[in-house]
């Protein structure tokens, strides 16, 4: 016994000095590109929410062409890697992103989750995350390594909730996708609306991916609200749509951001007159660096309008670049962090991007109704 | 006099279970002949709806055309599969391979991985978004029947399904490869023994029972108006309770299953949130599988 | 058999422990020093991932490889565990000491619970049960939002920790998991190659000949099902613990599936198989990683041969069990001191 724990500590010994010479080996290779900056990125670019993910590194590849080519001291080189939506993948490329000390920062992941998953990783690391979408009402609040750029339901929710105050909706239905999107969709909106005088006729959560509304829309329809806010994505949101048409229900319809996407028209064609949604970025917005993400987009996508999603991934990707910018030379992962917490005012496509000290980003909403077949900008 | 809301949640559920039907229709006689799941059965469903999106967007035929390519579609994929997934393990004809579990179960296998093949090459393809269809193929047009809005597509599936009902039942009952379903499903073996060609048996079967899911792949399609790679997973559950309902091997009894599953489902979102509703195929599993061993419909079994 | 029985007694009493102190060497000596060598977080990460799938496989090859019972919602008991731990830590502060044990007894209550009913299911019945089981379940998780606070998933703040004593490096949390997963793998080891074993081996070969031979199969199988949950939530406490969030998401029917194929890849009703087929189902879509988008499709494709190859599995029952019994000892041996055969 005691023999075979000696040869042990020495087959131990001779392993991990092994080791440790690969390992310095590794970190040598990696410091000699020291103009170039690292940053990482996840999302899924497989699985069933891959066409969100393949949108955010077209986005990605657009801002950092642009970086790239504007003649800075230092180049930035995107690691995208794929996280399925899965949480143990997302975690194992939290880690890998950790070990990797080129890297210092990290944007993503897509859904709330494996955002959450990841940024247990990145909290214990002192790496800053950025997440285009993560929604989840705690995820900021992990660590001071989380921000995000999207408007969160405590600020569209009262918004959309005055919004229809104003236009003499007393009495309105509410439902959601059962994500935790979907639960602070329906809790920042409701408390608004009791708030503002109105009530909650009807609440209520349906699984994503439902493929059959009906149901769900007579029921609503009993309740007779005056109006019916609707927390979906793009898919859901264009079924729902189309089945409210096929009903033959003439409920206005409200939206939040999530919703505000090309593809939402594309799939519910006619169905989807007359939706009032928030957003902040609006593709028809004359201002130069709107258009010229416009036109990039439309060239790597075969002439498609990039929607809310893409846009908040494109701001994201920039203001994480400039604060690498800000942080240079040398940037740190904790410059970084700090160089983030001070964005104030970033001039971004989804509008002018501030983190509060929650750093939550506070967002500039506009209201657009579709008319046409298109989303126009309307004043209320 | 019934409320009206009640008559149309009835035809919402009704509508619903015909959805799951003609997907159920094809599931239960691939199930019924090789008492194996075929986990691929849901891709066969959407191979089928990508295949009216090709034909759709290439060359616009009427829609009559659409469905026959992709019946030819889901011919092609059903022989393939079989080809792939489920013939390299009949090769092992002794007692041991015959006798072993892993043997017996390696199909459900190599059926799943099939599944995960083609769900990830049409993501790589076609990407993995919901993409749509032309709005004037859509077989969704609202009809009023007194209180109650359907659509023609309910109409459409509604025919559809018992066509293929109908069709299937004359085919197994009355002619000769009908038989011989029949007979490779009791005993394998012994219609070996007897001089049946199971292989071309199956592969017919494989081939038939695709054709119908390929079919019902276009339909929900047009239908819903929507097509994505991963459109095939739910819809597989669904058939595949329904056919435990209704005894495994019967057809009209995984039909008639699928049809309260859709009422029960589309009633339940009455007196629960929608987010529960799901709960009810899987309870009406659970109970039929304890009360009703033999499934509602299914011939009586020796055990189950 | 005789044969077989034969040169199992002519093996020395040294040769037959050099397999699992090799392998213990593997598990708690050469695969640390390498991890602290490399000091990556990422190996240690994808070394905990392996061993907790190591454990979930293990346990359904309890279920499904020794006692042929498919079982379609393993992932649902594997979140039970994971929900139970995080409860636990989340609303009475305990911690991972107490949340261990915890996790797989819920789990197992249960499982019980669900078995009374379920248990006298055979065949494609049984499967379909576990698999409305496990949606039922998933939906529970995803729906009851007052209690298990739904789509949000929860926070786990605590760590690792025995007594109290916080095991939080990496090294430390390795061989946390090492440890447990080595424990009850060894543990379903035994149970799966003594007569406990062979009367679940007789219920998967012929169920109605075990019972006329007097096997109580049905009260079998209710345990064998509750165990394998037991290990199932002792996996999902070790997830909750070690990645510190937890949602619904993680344990969705695809994961049951994921479980499934890395019992049958690996070889059904053999251990060393299900290990091997856990390692491999966890490894390589993170080997495949340069492949971009397309290691999704290698995965499937390897599967698929792997299948189509070797339809037993990659390490067949047949040579898992001479290769077990020969290394690990079994019901089998006899040590020729005239004392009993079996348990030991």
């Amino acid at each position: 016994m005691t023999k075979g724990a000696a040869t042990m500590t020495v087959r131990l010994r001779t392993l991990s000095t092994l080791a440790a010479v690969l390992a310095t080996t590794a970190i040598a290779g990696s410091a000699l590109a020291a103009d170039t900056v690292k940053l990482g990125y996840q999302l899924p670019l497989t699985g069933d929410t891959a066409q969100y993910g393949q949108d955010f590194r077209k986005a990605a590849e657009i801002a950092l062409a642009e970086f790239n080519a504007a003649g800075k001291p230092f180049k930035v080189e995107i690691v995208f890697e794929d996280s399925r939506s899965d949480a143990k993948e997302g975690t194992n490329i939290a880690r890998k992103f950790v070990d990797d000390k080129a890297i210092v920062g990290v944007l993503g992941d897509f859904t709330s989750g494996v955002s959450m998953a990841a940024a247990q990783v990145y909290k214990e690391a002192g790496l800053p995350q950025l997440s285009q979408t993560a929604s989840h009402p705690d995820y900021a609040k992990i660590s001071k390594y989380q921000f995000r750029n999207i408007a969160t339901q405590a600020q569209e929710g009262p918004y959309n909730a005055k919004w229809m105050a104003a236009k003499g909706f007393k009495n309105i239905a509410v439902i959601a996708e059962q994500t935790d999107w979907g639960q602070s969709v329906v809790g920042g909106f409701s408390d608004a609306v009791k708030a503002n005088g109105g009530a909650v006729a009807f609440s209520e959560f349906f699984n994503r991916g439902l493929k059959d509304y009906r149901s769900l829309i007579s029921k609503i329809e009993r309740a007779k609200p005056d109006a019916i806010y609707t927390g979906f994505f793009y898919e859901d949101g264009a079924q729902f749509l189309r089945q409210l048409q096929q009903l033959g229900v003439k409920t206005p319809v409200y939206s939040t951001s999530a919703a505000y996407s090309p593809k939402l028209i594309e799939l519910a064609g006619d169905a989807a007159e007359g939706v009032h949604l928030t957003s902040n970025f609006l593709p028809t917005d004359p201002a130069p660096h709107i258009q010229h993400f416009v036109d990039e987009w439309k060239a790597r996508s075969g002439g498609a309008v990039p929607g809310q999603f893409p846009a908040q991934a494109y701001d994201a990707v920039r203001i994480m670049l400039a604060a690498v910018e800000k942080a240079s030379p040398n940037p740190t992962r904790e410059k970084v962090r700090d160089a983030l917490a001070q964005t104030k005012d970033f001039p971004g496509v989804t509008g002018k991007t501030t983190f509060n000290a929650d750093r939550e980003a506070e967002k500039e909403l506009v209201k657009v109704e579709v008319k046409g077949g298109a989303f126009v900008p309307v004043a209320d | 006099m019934i409320d009206p809301y009640y008559l149309q949640q009835l035809a919402i559920g009704l509508s619903l279970g015909m959805t799951y039907a003609l997907m159920a229709i094809g599931f239960t006689l691939i199930f019924g002949v090789l008492n194996v799941v075929n986990f691929a059965h849901g891709e066969i469903y959407t191979l089928g709806a990508f295949a009216g999106l090709v034909l759709i967007s290439a060359v616009a035929p009427p829609i009559v055309a659409v469905i026959f390519g992709a019946l030819a579609v889901g011919a092609l994929a059903g022989f393939s599969l079989e080809r792939l997934a489920f013939k390299p393990f009949r090769r092992f004809t002794d007692e041991a391979s015959l006798k072993s579990r892993a043997m017996r179960e390696s199909t459900l296998l190599s059926s799943l991985a099939v599944s995960i093949v083609v769900r990830e090459a049409l993501e790589i393809l076609f990407g993995s978004e919901m993409r749509s269809l032309p709005f004037d193929y859509l077989i969704n047009t609202p009809v009023r029947i007194g209180p109650v809005i359907l659509v023609t597509g309910d109409f459409i599936i509604f025919g559809v399904a018992a066509a293929m009902l109908i069709g299937l039942q004359y085919l197994l009952t009355r002619t000769r490869i009908g038989l011989a379903i029949r007979a490779v499903s009791n005993n394998p073996l012994g219609a070996k023994y007897v001089g049946i060609d199971t292989d071309r048996t199956i592969i017919t079967t494989f081939v038939v029972g695709s054709m119908m899911g390929a079919a019902a792949g276009i339909l929900m399609g047009l239908y819903y108006g929507a097509i994505f790679p991963a459109m095939g997973f739910v819809p597989g559950i669904k058939a595949f309770v329904a056919m435990v309902m209704g005894g495994l091997s019967s057809i009209p009894g995984a039909v008639v299953c699928a049809l309260i599953l859709g009422v029960a489902e589309s009633m339940a979102t009455t007196f629960v949130s929608s987010g529960w509703s799901d709960m009810v195929a899987y309870a009406f599993l659970i109970l039929t599988l304890i009360f009703f061993p033999n499934g509602l419909f299914g011939a009586r079994r020796e055990r189950v | 058999m005789n044969a077989f029985e034969g040169t199992l007694s002519k093996e020395s009493g040294g040769r037959r422990w050099l397999v699992p102190a090799l392998l213990a060497l593997l598990v708690f000596g050469a695969l640390p020093a390498l991890l602290a060598g490399f000091d990556r977080g990422y190996f240690y990460q994808i070394a905990n991932l392996a061993l907790i799938f190591v454990l979930l496989s293990a346990s359904m090859h309890l279920v499904t490889g020794v006692a042929g019972l498919l079982h379609l919602g393993h992932a649902a008991f594997y979140g039970v565990g994971a929900y139970t731990a995080a409860l636990l830590t989340s609303k009475l502060g305990l911690g991972f000491t107490v949340t261990l044990p915890l996790s797989g007894v819920v789990a197992a209550l249960l499982a019980f619970l669900v078995a009374l009913p379920t248990m006298r299911l055979v065949s494609i019945y049984f499967a379909v049960a576990t698999l409305a089981i496990g949606q039922m379940l998933y939906l529970v998780m995803l729906n009851w939002v007052d209690f298990t606070k739904g789509p949000n998933g929860i926070i786990v703040t605590k760590g690792f920790e025995l007594f109290g004593v916080a095991l939080s490096g990496r090294l430390a949390s390795y061989y946390t998991v090492a440890v447990v997963v080595v424990l009850c793998v060894v543990a379903i080891g035994r149970l799966s190659h003594s007569y406990y074993g062979n009367a679940l081996r007789s219920i998967r070969e012929d169920d109605q000949c075990a019972d006329a031979m007097g096997v109580r199969t049905v009260r079998l199988k209710m345990e064998v099902f509750t165990l394998s949950a037991f290990f199932a939530g002792v996996a999902g406490a070790l997830w909750a613990h070690m990645t510190g969030y937890i949602s619904p998401g993680d344990f969705k029917f695809s994961e049951s599936i994921l479980i499934l194929a890395m019992v049958v890849v690996g070889g059904l009703g053999s251990l060393p198989g299900a290990i091997i087929g856990a390692l491999l189902l966890i490894l390589l879509p993170e080997g495949l990683r340069a492949l971009g988008d397309f290691r999704n499709v290698m995965v499937g494709l390897v599967m698929f041969l792997s299948i189509l190859l070797l339809p037993k599995g990659l390490l067949g029952e047949v040579s898992a069990l001479r290769l077990v019994r020969r290394q690990l000892g079994g019901a089998w041996r006899s040590t020729g001191k005239g004392e009993g055969i079996g348990w030991r």
